[in-house]
């Protein structure tokens, strides 16, 4: 069956009831048709009888009910005081043969009978009538009625038919609207004369065009920005294979294509970074959330870039803290670290943070991985451990609950206060990272991991790092449900 | 010719340096505008590279600055935004010349000795003076239309006397032109090279006048 449709629907209903009117109409002029012909035949039954006893019965022909005996003719019965019949005008009907005073209905084989007995100057006069010719009557009046609605019936159905099609005319204009715009156009459908009932369909369709065209626009800001950032990578790219195609000696060559090679590394490491966030945006495709072991995701997150560590020359370890909210034991510091979260996705966000840090401390240095518990009400993280001065973005954990952390400090370059809000935006790189960068990170590192942050709910907090130096990261998730 | 380059990103910094020397240049490098007015300021660079996206002070304020202080020297910038209003941004702020990223070697050294050419006013590609034709795109350098084989700096020096004929270049000025900021200069380099060129373009090719410096003779006008 074909979609559900406004106008079947209305034409169906609206001549539904016109039929049930229609009929009802019929009916209740049949039934006040009847009770009329009821009133005025036993009137005249009444007249009929007070005429014929106005005089003692003579036999001979009665006025009034003589004529062919027909199915609707009258039937008169006279009998004296004793009982006996002085008269029957219609011997072959079938009538009963006593008589109650007043009117009754009569059952007879044949038919029904209405009858009107009284008694008068010593005889009994019964005046019978078929109910037929009642209900004739009635069936005649009621088709009278009719007829007129039936006859004009048609013309209603094209009025009706054509008021539901001007009535959903708003609808086709705006389904063409819609329909004849291009995609590029997003730009709100127009609501002017449109009846109340559209109105609101038109603001809302124009409400998802409005967000639609935010997220359009943030898309092509991006992809704007991805390709101004992949230019520079591309252009260095370029000349330094032109310097390797004009190198005359095989040493120049190799060393110009040595330089080729680091610059094919980072304009690489730069499509990777921007098809993580890519990833990484909402609305992607979002794997269900499930408990990841933090310990586990670090330490083999460590191991996956030891060699990069020793590479540097940076001591790269593992740390497990944990909070001691009930007055400190031990033994919690065994206990898995958890936090509800895609695994994928958190590995992305650790390795991204340990590549940081691993990027911008220099040899000798050191990177620490800390995974563990703190009490979400407790203090600063940045108390204890780091006793190092409490910069401006001192995270809020106002929360109650135990929540799980990561973290990653290192003894590097950090990041000045002023500008840690806006290393978290996409392509932006840190003054002192881009003065100390041999080869330029991406800037996309931080974005992602705010990006991944966002998904799981949990927050991104600066500090300074290990020995009054650096930066420490640290991501908490939100605490766990009590 | 001594070029000044303003450019942020190591890697096309440090490839259009090399470029640059390649191609007979004379190049000094500085990575965010505040280092360029400074560098600016010295007054010895003959062209200027400026890259609009520097740190510190960007792009468009150094050339603004400069034009503000009345100094002609000709600017060439890059751009990785091809918009085209970045560009009309460019010129209209005194630049004479733009590339977009990314560009050739070859149109960027083809681009820089134009715009020198321009700024001495010449039509001409080739520097002549008298028997002496110099070409600073394939530089080659012939005496009475015989090839002369000259040396990176001899080339230079020689080309630095032809831009300018008939001034007078003090030692300093140079050296200036033949040394960028890291490459050292031994105390009686220029005079080596006046030497040597005297040897291949005849002895009385460049005059030296006492105490003032060096100007290309009236022998090789007259030749």
């Amino acid at each position: 069956m074909a979609a559900s449709s406004i106008r079947r629907e209305l034409t169906l209903w609206v001549f539904t009831g016109l039929a049930l009117g229609v009929l009802i109409a019929a009916i209740g002029t049949y039934l006040r048709a009847r009770d009329e012909a009821n009133a005025l035949f036993d009137y005249q039954l009444k007249e009929m009888a007070a005429s014929l006893t106005d005089a003692p019965f003579a036999p001979g022909p009665l006025p009034g009910v003589g004529g062919a005996p027909g199915a609707d003719a009258l039937v008169v019965q006279i009998w004296d005081r004793n009982g006996v019949q002085l008269y029957l005008s219609q011997p072959r009907r079938d009538l009963p043969q006593n008589a109650q005073l007043g009117f009754t209905d009569v059952h007879t084989s044949g038919g029904d009978w209405r009858i009107f007995s009284t008694l008068a100057a010593g005889q009994v006069v019964q005046i019978a009538q078929p109910m037929s010719a009642r209900r004739d009557l009635a069936t005649s009046m009621a088709l009278r009625t009719i007829v007129p609605l039936l006859a004009v019936l048609p013309f209603l159905a094209l009025l009706i038919a054509y008021t539901i099609a001007r009535g959903l005319k708003p609808l086709a204009r705006v389904a063409d609207a819609v329909a004849s715009r291009s995609p590029a156009s997003l730009d709100a459908l127009p609501d002017h004369g449109l009846p109340a009932e559209v109105t609101p369909l038109v603001h809302a369709l124009n409400g998802l065009l409005q967000r639609l065209q935010h997220g359009l626009d943030a898309q092509k800001s991006f992809i704007a920005d991805a390709a101004h950032e992949l230019r520079t990578p591309l252009t260095a790219v370029h000349l330094q294979a032109q310097l390797a195609e004009r190198a005359g000696t095989e040493a120049e060559r190799s060393a110009a294509m040595r330089e080729l090679k680091s610059g094919l590394a980072r304009a690489t490491h730069l499509v990777e970074q921007l098809l993580t966030l890519a990833r990484q945006e909402p609305g992607v495709a979002e794997p269900p959330l499930r408990d990841v072991d933090l310990t586990g995701l670090a330490r083999s997150t460590i191991e996956d870039m030891a060699p990069l560590a020793a590479a540097k020359k940076v001591d790269l370890g593992l740390e497990i803290e944990a909070a001691q909210p009930d007055g400190g034991s031990a033994v919690r510091a065994q206990a898995a670290v958890c936090a509800r979260g895609d695994p994928d996705a958190l590995r992305t966000l650790l390795t991204n943070l340990v590549d940081n840090a691993l990027r911008y401390t220099p040899p000798g240095g050191r990177v620490d991985v800390s995974v563990g518990r703190e009490a979400g009400t407790a203090r600063s993280p940045w108390d204890g451990a780091h006793a190092a001065p409490l910069g401006s973005a001192e995270p809020a954990a106002a929360r109650t609950g135990n929540r799980s952390f990561l973290s990653v400090s290192d003894s590097g370059l950090g990041i000045a206060a002023e500008e840690r809000e806006r290393v978290f935006d996409r392509f932006y790189r840190g003054r002192a990272a881009a003065a100390s960068d041999p080869v330029h990170g991406s800037g996309l590192g931080l974005a992602i991991v705010k990006s991944i942050a966002e998904r799981h709910g949990a927050e991104v907090s600066l500090g300074p790092g290990l020995e009054g130096q650096g930066l420490s990261v640290r991501v908490s998730f939100p605490p766990d449900a009590a | 010719m001594r070029v000044l380059l303003a450019e942020d990103d190591p890697m096309i910094g440090a490839s259009v340096r090399q470029g640059l020397r390649q191609d007979g240049f004379t190049v000094d490098w500085v990575e965010d505008g505040i280092a360029a007015e400074l560098a600016l300021a010295e007054n010895v660079h003959d062209v200027l590279v400026l890259d609009l996206g520097l740190p510190r002070k960007s792009g468009l304020d150094v050339l603004r600055g400069l034009r503000r202080r009345d100094d002609r020297r000709p600017v060439l910038i890059l751009t990785a935004r091809d918009a085209i209003a970045d560009r009309v941004a460019g010129l209209d702020a005194g630049a004479d010349d733009y590339l977009t990223k990314p560009f050739e070697l070859d149109e960027l050294a083809a681009r820089l000795r134009a715009l020198l050419r321009r700024g001495a006013g010449r039509a001409s590609p080739l520097l002549v003076q008298g028997a002496i034709e110099l070409d600073p795109a394939s530089r080659q350098v012939r005496h009475r239309g015989q090839p002369v084989a000259l040396s990176a700096r001899e080339f230079r020096l020689l080309e630095a006397l032809m831009a300018r004929p008939g001034a007078i270049l003090s030692r300093a000025q140079l050296e200036e032109k033949l040394y960028g900021w890291n490459e050292s200069v031994d105390s009686n380099a220029v005079e080596v090279h006046i030497h040597s060129l005297r040897k291949k373009l005849g002895a009385d090719t460049i005059r030296n006048v006492r105490g003032v410096g060096y100007a290309l003779g009236s022998s090789g006008m007259s030749a």
